[in-house]
């Protein structure tokens, strides 16, 4: 009787066996691109909400700070949502008939809530704090993005593990002056741009110790060139004696010794430095976000 | 209700109702030990064989491990007394189902971590309030009213709901302490069985309908006549005045209370001594000597004045060598923890307490029992000499002749006026209960009774049974009942009101020693409950609201500064604002609005927020009375005490049965006995002997021809010839899910005339046996004694392959103590060891004396981390945070509120008669009990067990996940996340402190538990291994808020749950690295201990020593 399989066949069982090697890697690579992709993580998606809320126009277009509706960022683990009251504020008064906003007269006829979909969201068993982030010099845009160019909000990180780790191992990528942290266009010193630094040796919050220009205070009057400052506004709900960012002017004590930078790597080490930042082998620790 | 439905029966009936998870189905009833309850023959000559033959000091936790039998050996070698098989899995599936099911999941295992999270809502507020920041916990003061003194409390809120209870830090007598019915009565707000409306013969009805009826009814009496309240314990002076006033216009309503757990005696002895009620404070720090008459201080607020007296007792206890150590006599039926807390112990049983109680009284007469009459002659040469620097205590379980006792000698030698105070009641309307309800139970038999309007009471289930309340309440046309559950009682009334919680309604409440605090609520009513304080305005003006009442009685109280125009108000209730308004809710917002959001501008509105923002009312303490002393002749004859006696007290976990429906307190191991979801009847070894009983079986009493079937265990130390039953258990299917059938009913026996105890007891046997629920089996650390064991007589071992060598582990050291004489001679006495008469060391323990810790370099492994690393922070340069603990054994007094504190800190899942059985108890820390010396007259040493958060920990090296790793700042900890459930950490843990999610037992599907949950613990699933964490979201939250503002965490700014709990300061935690804290202090005196500290595994939570300072007379 004739062989079945005929000679070629070998190089087709060889094939295959690569082949079947091949497909198990590309499952795996499949898997693994599919786990880290906006599918899985949602990055980048903008889900349907009930108000086309735009934080361009907001931002950008009429300038409200980001605290002016997220109160407590500086305050507590939650940044907050605008209750509707924040929404009327401005919207009894303008574009009271709009045709967009007529879920947020709704809400404020009836006393439900608007139900918003959480953009942000963070799997529960994970314990994260705005409050100590910005008071460490971490500023919105870092893990947010340019929200001031989002004209409807998405994710712009993917918020996965291995993206809060790079930055706990490293912070120093990400530390800016705590007066920049509402600065969305802040995109750290460069040989272009330099930044200037000094301690200020005050004791007491993060706000204070390190005061940060953006022209050589050699050069001209240090006092004219100091960076805008955040205005107060969280003030009256700093019930607690805890001062945060807003709460402290950067500039109490004007210092003399001006160290120039110009990467953001020499900026970072400094300011982990002079704000104390933990060890990354502190701030990788599990039970740093999970209990 | 119906003696048959008692007992045994029943409970058995419905075990399967007492899970709080959908376990319904499980079928695996195993027993731990003895597997076979018949093997253990161990009669008493036996075991004091056994505990003869040792040399040293040789500790026991069970009669099972005494006995040692075969069944408790294979016990011993497993981890984990039985598998989780796949029958009692909630969704329990067919082996071939598994199979494919698993198959599936293991070729998906790469996409488990591809789930895709749902879309998650968010709600904002549409008006957010002012003060509120999400994400921060808000903290407002209130008190827990309670039959003995409100327990003023501060709540931790989070967004309005409350999520645990503290002790008030500013409260003259709570000092931030509390206790473990005040953290279980959080679980009781959120408890899904509670009533949820108003029921008119079991139909919901409208309360609205209820006051108009109730009013009609009561007007067309002109008098009143036939109307009775009938209430539990009232310590609300505002509810007392509105009492007044219905009594103002119906003179002839009747107030009745009841509680069945009272001080009926002491309130009698009260009254023959000094013609009025007076309540008895205790001043413990000045009293060198203190004698306990059956009375049990340390137990829990179930005694008056526990708080302070426990802690003033721990503060006299704590050895110091330039400070006198106080000494504590008790004398008891059953063996509470005051008694083993106490240096010497006298176990009589009722009669011979009040023989030794007339003799204490009357100076010189002798006692038939030479033990006793020794006992007694020792306290009175003690009391005698510290010049009037004592006290005898006596309290709610003790009997009149007791009463009359304390009253005598506390008056003839002095202590009265320096130790001991007599003060108005805090009981706004002291009675006598019992005598009181059988006048009511009269009245009601003849047809008096109109109306019966039971407020809190439960008297179907509680009343003496004697007095055959059901038939009278029968009787009685319209029962109206306020409960929070529909109880026994609510069930069968005409009405019933739900009642709201008190951390839902407004009331006021007096402390022990008589401070005043306002009661406020912490959340809007979750089914619009109704408290006493609405029933009650039925009558007068249904329009006025709770809070208005006490405001306006607060006028009596509150004295505003700068002016005494509070006074002027007295008793004229109604608040002028209400009068007019059209509905109370609009009256109360006006109130609100006066007194909530507008400055406030009076002195007495100032006063006001100041008693509300304290959580009490200053200068309203008691002023103690001056009374002279108790008239003569206050001996009475000793109750009669024939055969058998019964006592009865209430259950440490669940007091009279109020908390039947509490998973918290039914699973919390009741003290000394370790029982956890049982009652038994406890009585000691001769008493079994003599019946031939053995623990477990059940058995019927009789007394006085009433029958109840109970199961029995060994309560050592317990007088012979007694028995003493817990009330409180047996509750009725009304009781709710949890508590429905747990144990037995043992109101069943006790009768109005003997609720204390009684005599003629008859026990019979022969009514088949049934398995106890004890945790203590449960953590064996005498693993060595089993080791050792094999080693002489290889029975298991037969390979040699246990690597525990006997002669390593006989006698571990995890108890250490010595007397003051002892510690004064050798403050080192904990690191000695024992040494024979030839000084040589005995009971040497592992290469070192007395298992002590090995030097850090004699290793293998390197560290892990280093904790020496230096921070810079604003005021200078400091080291890292490296927490730890000690535990003062010489303080803990076993009153278990730690552990219930655990439970709502960190959101503890309850798990069930049977589960808790099978040792898968989920508490996080435990209180080890373990007994020395003889049967009859043991010492028992308290032992807090938790996470000892070792630096070099066994269950970090054999996770083949890296699920429980150690922080930098030494906390072992645990990530849920990463755990896969093999177990191996929780066999490699040589304290056996970690605890494993076998099934489902978070409750993730009950909406009102949802609120209770701390929101900053997760809730924990099937097959995670969790355990103590040192409260590392307390931890963070203040090391969040140190590092914000750049300083150094300041020493006792975190307090984990359990020693913010304690009341007696056992347990401080802090930072190891500040020499200045409290925990460096404690852990460098000299008898600071590492348990099993030869393992080198060193441990970061530490023991210290006790101290005892017994009398040399009686040693």
């Amino acid at each position: 009787m004739a062989q079945v399989f005929d000679r070629s066949s070998n190089a087709l069982a060889r094939a295959s066996l690569v082949l079947s090697g091949l497909i198990v890697i590309a499952l795996g690579v499949a898997l693994n691109s599919l786990q880290r992709s906006p599918w899985v993580t949602r990055q980048g998606q903008r889900p349907d909400q009930p108000v086309p809320f735009s934080h361009k126009h907001h931002v950008e277009g009429l300038g409200l700070q980001c605290q002016y509706c997220h109160t407590s960022v500086e305050k507590s683990s939650y940044a907050g949502i605008p209750p509707t009251k924040t929404c009327m504020n401005c919207h009894s008064q303008i574009w009271t008939n709009a045709n967009l906003l007529e879920p947020v007269r709704q809400s404020w006829a009836t006393g439900a809530s608007l139900q918003w979909i959480k953009v942000h969201d963070l799997p529960d068993f994970v314990y994260f704090n705005h409050e100590i982030h910005v008071n460490k010099g971490i500023g919105c845009a870092s893990c947010h993005g340019r929200v001031d160019e989002m004209p409807l909000m998405y994710m712009q990180n993917s918020l996965q593990m291995e993206w809060c780790l790079n930055c706990h191992r490293n912070p120093a990528v990400n530390l800016r002056p705590t007066a920049e942290i509402y600065n969305m266009a802040w995109t750290g010193p460069s040989s272009d741009k330099p930044v200037w630094c000094s301690a200020t040796g005050a004791v007491g919050p993060t706000a204070q110790q390190v005061a940060c220009v953006e022209t050589d205070p050699a050069a001209s009057n240090p006092e004219m060139a100091q960076m805008s400052q955040p205005a107060e506004l969280s003030k009256s709900a700093a019930l607690d004696k805890a001062q945060t960012v807003a709460d402290v002017s950067p500039a109490v004590v004007m210092p003399a010794n001006y160290v120039k930078f110009t990467s953001q790597d020499e900026l970072g080490h400094y300011l982990m430095k002079q704000y104390h930042i933990r060890t990354a082998n502190e701030l990788s620790s599990c039970e740093v976000c999970h209990r | 209700m119906n003696e048959t439905r008692i007992g045994i029966e029943q409970a058995m009936a419905v075990e399967g109702g007492t899970q709080e998870v959908g376990a319904q189905e499980a079928q695996v009833v195993t027993a731990i030990a003895p597997a076979q309850p018949s093997k253990l023959k161990m009669t008493l000559a036996e075991v004091r064989a056994k505990l003869d033959g040792k040399s040293g000091k040789r500790y026991w936790k069970s009669l099972d491990e005494l006995a040692d039998t075969p069944a408790f050996q294979e016990l011993m070698q497993e981890e984990f007394p039985r598998q989780a098989s796949a029958g009692e899995w909630v969704d329990s599936v067919s082996r071939r189902g598994f199979l494919k099911v698993m198959g599936a999941s293991f070729a998906l295992a790469g996409l488990a971590g591809c789930t895709k999270q749902p879309e998650e809502p968010i709600f904002p507020y549409v008006k957010q309030p002012e003060d509120l920041v999400l994400g921060k916990p808000m903290y407002f003061a209130t008190a827990h009213p309670f039959p003995t003194g409100a327990i003023p409390v501060l709540v931790k809120s989070d967004a309005f709901r409350p999520i645990k209870l503290e002790g008030n830090p500013e409260h003259p007598i709570a000092k931030g302490k509390s206790d473990a019915f005040t953290q279980a009565s959080l679980l009781d707000l959120y408890d899904p069985d509670r009533s949820q409306f108003p029921r008119f013969r079991g139909e919901q009805a409208d309360f609205s309908r209820f006051q108009q009826e109730f009013a009609k009814a009561v007007a067309a009496s002109k008098t009143g006549d036939g109307v009775v309240f009938l209430s539990e314990t009232i310590t609300s002076p505002t509810l007392a005045a509105q009492w007044k006033q219905v009594q103002a216009k119906y003179p002839q309503a009747k107030l009745v209370q009841y509680e069945p757990v009272n001080n009926d005696a002491g309130r009698a002895a009260s009254k023959a001594a000094f013609g009025d009620y007076y309540d008895t404070q205790y001043k413990l720090e000045d009293a060198d000597v203190i004698l306990a008459l059956d009375a049990d201080f340390l137990g829990g607020i179930g005694f008056p004045g526990f708080l302070p007296m426990s802690a003033a007792w721990a503060e006299r206890h704590r050895f110091d060598k330039d400070k006198p150590m106080n000494r504590l006599y008790a004398v008891e039926t059953m063996p509470t923890v005051t008694g083993f807390k106490a240096e010497h112990r006298l176990a009589l049983k009722p009669s011979e307490i009040d023989q030794f109680a007339n003799a204490l009284a009357g100076g010189n007469s002798t006692l038939s029992n030479p033990e006793a009459q020794k006992f007694l002659s020792v306290v009175m040469e003690d009391i005698k000499k510290s010049g009037g620097r004592f006290a005898i205590v006596v309290g709610p379980s003790s009997s009149q002749a007791a009463h009359f006792a304390a009253l005598t000698v506390n008056a003839g030698l002095g202590a009265v006026g320096k130790t001991v105070f007599y003060t108005e009641t805090v009981a706004s309307i002291p009675s006598e209960h019992v005598s009181d309800l059988k006048a009511l139970v009269a009245d009601m038999n003849a047809g008096k009774v109109e109306w019966l309007v039971m407020l809190g009471v439960n008297p179907l289930y509680n009343a003496p049974v004697d007095l055959n309340f059901e038939d009278a309440f029968n009787k009685v046309p319209h029962r109206v009942h306020l409960g929070s559950h529909v109880d026994e009682t609510g069930f069968y009334s005409t009405w019933h009101i739900n009642k709201s919680h008190y951390l839902e309604s407004w009331t006021d409440a007096r402390a022990y020693d008589g401070t005043i605090s306002i009661v406020q609520p912490m959340i809007e009513p979750l089914y619009g409950g109704k408290s006493a304080h609405d029933v009650l305005q039925t009558l007068i003006d249904p329009q006025v609201s709770a809070y208005q009442l006490v405001l306006a009685n607060a006028k009596t109280y509150i004295k505003a500064p700068g002016g005494d125009t509070a006074k002027t108000v007295a008793a004229n209730v109604p608040a002028p604002a209400a009068t007019g308004a059209g509905n109370s809710a609009a009256a109360d917002a006006a109130a609100r609005a006066a007194l909530g959001v507008a400055r406030a501008t009076t002195p007495f509105e100032m006063a006001w927020r100041k008693a509300l923002h304290d959580g009490w009312v200053a200068d309203t303490a008691f002023v103690p009375k001056t009374l002279g002393a108790p008239k003569g002749g206050v001996t009475t004859p000793a109750s009669a005490g024939s055969g058998i006696e019964i006592s009865f007290r209430p259950d440490p976990s669940l007091y009279d049965g109020r908390y039947g429906n509490n998973g918290w307190l039914q699973e919390l191991p009741k003290q000394v006995t370790n029982m956890s979801w049982d009652n038994a009847a406890l009585m000691n070894m001769d008493l079994m002997g003599k019946l031939g009983i053995e623990e477990n079986e059940a058995i019927e009493l009789t007394l006085n021809g009433r029958k109840i079937i109970t199961p029995v265990l060994m309560a050592p130390g317990h007088p012979n010839d007694a028995v003493t039953v817990h009330l409180g258990l047996g509750r009725r299917a009304e009781c709710g899910r949890v508590g429905a059938g747990v144990g037995f009913n043992a109101y069943a026996l006790r009768t109005s005339g003997q609720p204390l105890s009684a005599g003629g007891l008859m026990i019979a046997r022969g009514k088949g046996s049934y398995d106890l629920c004890v945790t203590k089996v449960h953590n064996i650390e005498h693993r060595g004694a089993f080791a050792q064991r094999d080693l002489e007589h290889p029975e298991f071992d037969t390979q040699g392959t246990y690597s525990l060598a006997g002669h390593e582990a006989m006698e571990r050291s995890i108890i250490r103590y010595a007397t003051y004489e002892e510690a004064m001679k050798n403050p080192d006495f904990a690191h000695l060891g024992t040494k024979d008469s030839n000084d040589t060391l005995v009971n040497k323990v592992g290469y070192n004396p007395q298992g002590e810790a090995v030097p850090h370099d004699d290793s293998f492994y390197p560290d892990n981390w280093r904790y020496d690393h230096v921070m810079e922070v604003a005021a200078g340069k400091v080291l890292q945070n490296k927490w730890g603990m000690s535990i003062d054994l010489n303080s803990c007094v076993g009153c278990n509120a730690c552990i219930v504190s655990c439970y709502a800190e960190n959101n503890i899942a309850v798990v069930g008669r049977e589960q808790v059985k099978i040792g898968r108890i989920m508490q996080w820390m435990r209180i080890d009990t373990y007994f020395e010396g003889d049967l009859h007259a043991p010492i028992a040493h308290f032992q807090p067990m938790l996470c000892q958060h070792c630096e070099s920990a066994g269950c970090e090296q054999v996770c083949p996940v890296g699920a429980t790793v150690h922080t930098p700042e030494g906390i072992n900890t645990m990530v849920y996340n990463r755990c896969v459930g093999t177990r191996y950490c929780s066999n490699n843990c040589p304290y056996k402190v970690r605890r494993f999610n076998f099934l489902l037992y978070s409750d993730y599907d009950t909406e009102s538990l949802k609120l209770m949950r701390n929101p900053d613990v997760t809730v924990r699933s099937r097959g995670v291994m969790e355990k103590c964490s040192y409260c590392i979201q307390r931890i963070e939250a203040v090391k969040i808020e140190a590092d914000k503002n750049n300083r150094a965490i300041a020493d006792g700014e975190i307090l984990t749950a359990c020693q913010q709990a304690c009341p007696t300061d056992a347990i401080v935690f802090g930072n190891l690295n500040d020499p200045k804290s409290r925990v460096v202090k404690r852990k460098a005196e000299e008898r600071d201990y590492q348990v099993l500290a030869d393992l080198n595994y060193r441990p970061r939570t530490t023991y210290t020593a006790g101290v005892i300072n017994p009398n040399a007379e009686l040693a």
